[in-house]
């Protein structure tokens, strides 16, 4: 009845309900003892995990590698934080940053598109520095200190109304954008359009002669992708009250890889993964050295050479039997 | 009279003042095979590269069904009705045999079913299904397609290309580096398919080409030197000396 | 009019030779690696970093300066070999190379360039200019360290050209990027050819660092801004090409030096890269094709 990418994608959805679960627990815990301090820490860790998502739909379903996502990201927190200052609106927020996702995404789009590889991947390296390198510039967005005092926001949800001050309530709140985020990439990763986008990783030249045109799927999975990281952007500056270039700057776009490649590519479950475990190894590391970076860069390399299909890569084939059991 | 279906006319391109394709000009009848021969160079890949859509022709035309297709991108080509099939197999390898063919029917579906589920895309499942039977592959529909030998990766190559339901089928050397075995069976494949769509066949086994085909054209050198049935075609003179070695 | 050219037209344009040919040096290396390879060295940027704190170090026990234009780059060569051998030959096999090895040079670079900040600490250091002073030309006062940075790396970029396109060595390299196979079976050791040329374009960037460290500040993180400039003269200059490199990295260093005259220097980046945005549209491939292949 269903076909093996299928099972692949229900098979994920466990180990996400695993994830989802996991951080209502760690909710209810840091809830319990009055944590504030890792409870921001795990949300940041959801919110950048939205951004690996983004990168993974390009990178492990349409096959394109972007080392400048983080422009995304960091246009849709500056967005979210002008728009926070100037009318303290969670929706207004969200839907100013899903409009800059749409509208950046079509342009950048249209210019990184022209080309493929590694090129592509210079252009969005490029096009992220450049866009960073003018806001850092900029005096009327704070320049090299970026924005602060985005105000603390009440967040009415119809049923409950979730204060973003509230460590706990912006986790679930985080968790609850978060998974929404996951739920739409995968869904539409299991329609035929998400399958022509792995078709076009696989044989990109075979496309057009299966009757579809390659660029405009192509420019359909980078706008999805920039609309996913610039909703995730927009929550970091609920979180931390300000932003900052930082947030577009190379570091960035390179953890996103990292967090991905780390997790597992083209699984987008393994993007949410990742970017906790990342996360959990900074801070880990960081706590004894200020060298982090050493230790995350060997990691990477590691599984880069030796683990390829990353985490969920050894997570994978036992879900699938699990999953696959009793069907034919 | 029968109808042709595939027009063309005058169809030229040329590379760095080569001219790959001169002026050649034929048709292609409803539900028959027509087959183009020529020795290696003549031109014949770059024929199809430009009736497909992968090359824009420099002066020409391509009809099909009295509608001109001159230039149109290859999923344009696709939606006007005509496939093609590639010399060197050109397949989705890291998918499975079904998924291969299940994105090639996708086309037949309305471009709203592209964002819900892909099982709800009935008619490209019952298509997939139908093609599996159809090319003997059914045993092998979850494999991925790397995985087939290379007999039956000729055949899925056919069987994508077909997918779509297109009224013209263009097939570049359908039976490249085949055993003998499988040559006669892919021979069988195409004489069955004729029976619903026209085929376009590249192919290099005269014997094959002698025995299958409706109507040959034959190329040299860019240009076509003799159009006709396979009996007519033999006896030409001009085939003789350019094809069948320079008597 | 005149004194418009003198004191500032001309100081700016021999400024922007400087960083020129140092651009230059760094783009060469790294389209030389992907011209052969077909590896995107990511961490190029941090090998250049490299040159420039061994040239720090080495200067602080006292060698002259002369010494270290020829003790960096031979430090630097048997680290780019072992590299090569070590990391990047490991995964040269898998399926979707261009990604593996830039994904695995991005770790490296990271590694590297936090490596740098471990033994040197983070903040910047700026060593003395090697020769101070400056000469008058036509009423125009130069620097001459940068004359010298124009002329010394000049010559350099002509010696790497000579390298490739006329000794035998460079034929092996040219030989084993047009085709692996055929050159293995030619008897080119097609393994140390990939291996030594990844060294020689990584030891180009340290020569590169060695020069700009007394006019830039030298600090760990100092390849991250660089390389976008590198990056886009090679994709201007056409990836592989070293006189498409050369042609690119002068045009696009003085396109830099003189907006910066009209325009905040701020957008003299963004100029360069719409530079490079036309060209990728209109001229995917390049002002020039790639080694082995033009």
């Amino acid at each position: 009845m269903h076909d093996a990418l299928t099972l692949d994608a229900r098979a994920n959805h466990w180990l996400a309900l695993a994830l989802g679960l996991a951080c209502i627990g760690t909710a209810c815990i840091g809830y319990a003892i009055g944590d504030t301090f890792y409870l921001r820490l795990a949300t940041e860790a959801l919110i950048f995990g939205g951004l690996a998502l983004a990168v993974d739909i390009l990178l492990g379903y349409t096959g394109l590698l972007s080392l400048g996502q983080a422009l995304y990201f960091g246009l849709g927190a500056y967005v979210s934080a002008v728009t926070l200052i100037a009318f303290p609106s969670f929706w207004t927020a969200m839907g100013a940053a899903l409009a800059t996702g749409l509208f950046g995404g079509l342009i950048g789009g249209l210019i990184a598109n022209r080309v493929r590889g590694v090129y592509f991947a210079l252009i969005t390296f490029g096009m992220a520095q450049v866009a960073a390198k003018a806001i850092y510039n900029t005096r009327s967005l704070g320049a090299s200190d970026g924005l602060i005092g985005v105000p603390v926001l009440d967040v009415n949800l119809g049923i409950v109304t979730v204060s973003t001050a509230s460590p706990v309530g912006f986790f679930l709140l985080a968790l609850g954008v978060v998974t929404l985020l996951y739920a739409l990439c995968s869904y539409l990763m299991d329609t035929p359009f998400g399958r022509l986008l792995i078709a076009i990783r696989t044989n990109e030249a075979r496309v057009p002669f299966l009757g579809f045109r390659t660029t405009t799927l192509r420019l359909g999975s980078f706008v999805l992708a920039s609309c996913v990281a610039s909703l995730s952007g927009a929550l970091y500056p609920m979180l931390r009250g300000f932003v900052s270039p930082e947030l577009l700057f190379f570091s960035t776009s390179g953890n996103a890889v990292i967090t991905v490649i780390l997790g597992g590519v083209g699984t987008l479950v393994g993007a949410l993964y990742g970017s906790i475990i990342f996360t959990i190894v900074k801070s880990v590391i960081g706590s004894w050295t200020e060298h982090h970076l050493i230790v995350i860069g060997i990691l990477f390399m590691a599984v880069v050479i030796f683990l390829p299909k990353g985490l969920m890569g050894l997570a994978q084939p036992l879900m699938r039997r699990m999953v696959h059991r009793g069907k034919p | 009279m029968i109808e042709a279906v595939l027009a063309v006319e005058d169809l030229s391109i040329s590379f760095g003042g080569l001219h790959a394709v001169d002026a050649v000009t034929f048709t292609a009848e409803r539900n028959r095979i027509t087959t183009v021969i020529g020795p290696n160079g003549a031109g014949k890949s770059t024929l199809f590269n430009l009736i497909s859509g992968a090359l824009t022709p420099v002066r020409g035309h391509v009809r099909l069904d009295g509608i001109d297709v001159t230039g149109a991108p290859p999923n344009r080509m696709l939606s006007a009705g005509l496939a093609r099939s590639f010399q060197i197999t050109s397949l989705f390898f890291g998918l499975t045999v079904a998924e291969n063919l299940r994105l090639a029917a996708q086309r037949l579906e309305p471009n709203l079913r592209l964002w819900l589920p892909t099982g709800r895309s009935r008619r490209a499942r019952e298509r997939v299904r139908s093609l599996l039977d159809q090319f003997g592959l059914a045993d092998k529909a979850q494999y991925p397609a790397g995985a087939l030998s290379h007999g039956e990766q000729r055949r899925l190559e056919i069987a994508v290309a077909l997918a779509a339901e297109p009224k013209v089928l263009l097939l570049d050397e359908p039976t490249q580096g085949m055993s003998h075995g499988d040559t006669e069976l892919t021979a069988t494949y195409v004489r069955k398919l004729a029976q619903s769509v026209t085929v376009l066949l590249i192919e290099h086994d005269i014997g094959l080409v002698m025995n299958l085909s409706d109507k040959v054209v034959v190329m040299n050198q860019g240009r076509k030197i003799a159009e006709g049935p396979p009996a007519v075609v033999r006896a030409d003179p001009a085939v003789q000396s350019a094809y069948f070695g320079h008597a | 009019m005149l004194e418009y050219i003198q004191f500032v037209l001309a100081p700016q344009v021999v400024t922007g030779l400087a960083l020129g040919v140092a651009v230059i040096l760094v783009a060469l290396g790294l389209t030389i690696i992907f011209g052969l390879l077909d590896v995107i060295n990511m961490s190029h940027g941090e090998f250049y970093a490299m040159g420039a704190f061994i040239a720090l170090a080495l200067g602080q026990v006292g060698l002259p300066f002369w010494a270290l234009l020829i003790a960096v780059p031979l430090l630097m060569l048997p680290i780019g070999y072992v590299v090569e051998r070590g990391l990047i030959q490991r995964v040269f096999n898998s399926p979707d190379r261009h990604v593996t090895t830039l994904l695995l040079t991005f770790g490296f670079g990271l590694v590297l360039e936090d490596g740098l900040r471990l033994i040197f600490g983070p903040n910047p250091h700026r060593p003395e200019t090697p020769i101070p002073g400056a000469i008058e030309i036509l009423g125009t006062y130069l620097p001459l360290y940068r004359l010298f940075m124009v002329g010394f790396g000049g010559l350099l970029i002509l010696a790497t050209a000579l390298i490739v396109y006329r000794t035998r060595l460079g034929a092996m390299v040219r030989a084993a990027a047009f085709d692996r196979n055929m050159a293995a079976s030619l008897g080119v050791p097609v393994e140390k050819v990939y291996a030594g040329a990844f060294a020689f374009g990584v030891a180009l960037a340290g020569i590169a660092g060695v020069l700009l460290a007394p006019i830039y500040s030298v600090f760990p993180t100092m390849g991250r801004d660089f390389i976008l400039l590198a990056f886009t003269v090679i994709i201007v200059g056409g990836m592989g090409s070293i006189g498409g490199a050369t042609i690119a990295g002068l045009f696009l260093t003085q396109v830099q030096a003189i907006s910066s005259l009209y325009i905040s220097p701020v957008w003299a980046d963004p100029i360069v890269f719409a530079i490079m945005v036309i060209m990728l549209v209109v001229r995917p491939r390049g002002l020039k094709g790639r080694l082995g292949h033009a």
